[in-house]
């Protein structure tokens, strides 16, 4: 009798540890899509990457639109894949040092007025820092991020003796980055991945 | 260069004197933008120790995640070093006071007690006006967002400014016996009804705002400045602008701190509203 009460015991403690296992089970289940969400620094550090990556392509795609030597159509071609990167009703807010004052443009009317300036040759180069902010969630869910970086931009006008440099500045760029978790399907299987989709610019001019 | 000057300029070069040699090019002097506070998220990061000299983050783990000494060093570089009204004696005890050792503080992003003030300029009435909205971050769903939480514009102070209310302007004090009958003749005399409001009264500016905006009486033109207030260390009050000039000590800086008793603190959150009360 003793040995059955001990057996009945011992069968009482699997089954009740058997079902807490299978609740548990059921539990992390339930909160794996919150888990998803979740962005540890490992995954920061990827999803900064690919931030980069599309910063990246837009400080090309400007240099290229801004080019006087660009055919147009090559430019339009260009400012497409630029619209691209970012998300819809996107804006630059754009500032100068001599004005507080911001003026809004959305991207395409910024990349046209940037096509259409009076240079023979346009150079704009990148400093070689960025600084990526931490990445907040917004009521709807998707994370945004700032990503600052430095943009030198020199216009030259041709001259008898070469190019001579009309105008330069310094400007800061402030990104608006937009990091979302989307599913795909592929060969019937779901695969979740970060989407990264830039946003709003800041252009500050800092010096001339 | 002031004693002072030369120690600041000590500090920042020991911080910040491995970034150049990484960038490579040479655009002038790139030293003075990694020691640039670039974005708020970078000022609380290095108040709080987070992150490295080139801004790598620290994670809880890194052995110079908040790091009490090398902490040290980055308060002293967040404060505008070109700002008379901070007390040299007052900064001192700011920083020791929330590096203390058994209780030190952290400025936390969501903690609530910090506010922006923006300056923007609105097109009302014909002519462009300057109105500031006071910002605070709002958990909502399952994010934050930054909220308007108070406005303040000049036209709607005007408008309701105090006056003293007129010999025969008032209620009598048995008027609810008559079933308030005497309101007819008050709203058939008079479109100003400030003599029947309490003294003191103050308009909920913001109200006013969301109405004249729905309305279109207020278009929005652009943002002219901003300014960040924050209460979050325990008995202190500081100011945070971004500072945009040559040398190091540039960026999101501190450039107002006043030591604040809970009393005061009323008072300045009034003085900063720019409320009469």
């Amino acid at each position: 009798m003793q040995r059955t009460n001990n057996g009945f015991r011992t069968l009482s403690i699997f089954a009740l540890f058997f079902l807490f296992a299978l609740s548990a089970s059921v539990h992390a289940q339930q909160t794996t899509p919150q888990n998803d969400d979740y962005i540890s620094p490992e995954r920061k550090k990827a999803i900064d990457s690919l931030a980069l990556e599309k910063v990246r392509d837009l400080s090309k795609y400007i240099a290229i639109v801004g080019d006087k030597s660009t055919p147009f159509s090559e430019a339009d071609r260009v400012i497409q894949r630029t619209l691209e990167l970012f998300a819809p009703d996107s804006e630059m807010g754009v500032s100068s040092v001599n004005s507080t004052e911001i003026l809004y443009y959305g991207v395409r009317t910024y990349l046209e007025r940037l096509m259409q300036l009076n240079y023979d040759r346009v150079e704009i180069e990148w400093y070689n820092i960025q600084y990526i902010s931490d990445l907040e969630r917004q009521p709807d869910g998707k994370y945004v991020g700032v990503i600052t970086i430095y943009q030198r931009f020199s216009g030259y006008k041709e001259g008898y003796e070469g190019n001579v440099l009309l105008y330069k500045d310094t400007t800061k760029k402030d990104i608006t980055v937009y990091v979302e978790r989307k599913e795909t399907q592929i060969g019937g299987r779901t695969i979740g991945f970060w989407d990264v989709m830039l946003g709003d610019v800041r252009v500050t001019e800092t010096r001339r | 260069m002031t004693l002072q000057g030369c120690l600041y300029l000590a500090i920042v070069m020991f911080f910040f004197q491995g970034s150049s040699a990484q960038t490579g090019e040479d655009f002038g002097n790139e030293t003075a933008l990694y020691a640039e506070t670039k974005q708020v998220n970078q000022f609380f990061r290095r108040f709080n120790c987070e992150e490295g000299r080139n801004g790598e983050r620290f994670y809880p783990g890194n052995p110079l995640y908040r790091d009490p000494e090398f902490r040290l060093g980055y308060l002293d570089i967040l404060f505008d070093g070109e700002s008379s009204s901070i007390a040299s004696a007052d900064k001192q005890d700011f920083i020791r006071e929330v590096c203390k050792p058994s209780l030190p503080t952290y400025l936390d992003f969501h903690g609530g007690d910090w506010l922006a003030e923006v300056n923007t300029r609105f097109l009302y009435e014909g002519t462009e006006r300057e109105l500031t909205l006071f910002m605070r971050l709002e958990a909502d769903r399952l994010g934050h967002k930054w909220v308007i939480d108070r406005v303040q514009f000049a036209p709607y102070l005007k408008r309701f400014s105090q006056r003293p209310a007129g010999e025969s302007e008032f209620l009598h004090p048995l008027s609810h016996e008559l079933d308030f009958m005497n309101l007819s003749k008050v709203f058939r005399s008079s479109k100003d009804l400030q003599g029947y409001v309490p003294v003191g009264y103050e308009p909920d500016q913001l109200t006013l705002f969301l109405l004249d905006v729905a309305a279109g009486k207020l278009t929005f033109r652009t943002v002219t400045n901003m300014r960040f207030h924050f209460f979050q260390v325990e008995g202190w009050y500081f100011e945070l602008r971004d500072l945009q000039r040559a040398g190091y000590n540039t960026g999101w800086l501190i450039t107002r701190l006043e030591r604040v008793s809970a009393e005061e603190r009323t008072l300045l959150l009034r003085d900063i509203y720019h409320a009469t009360r």
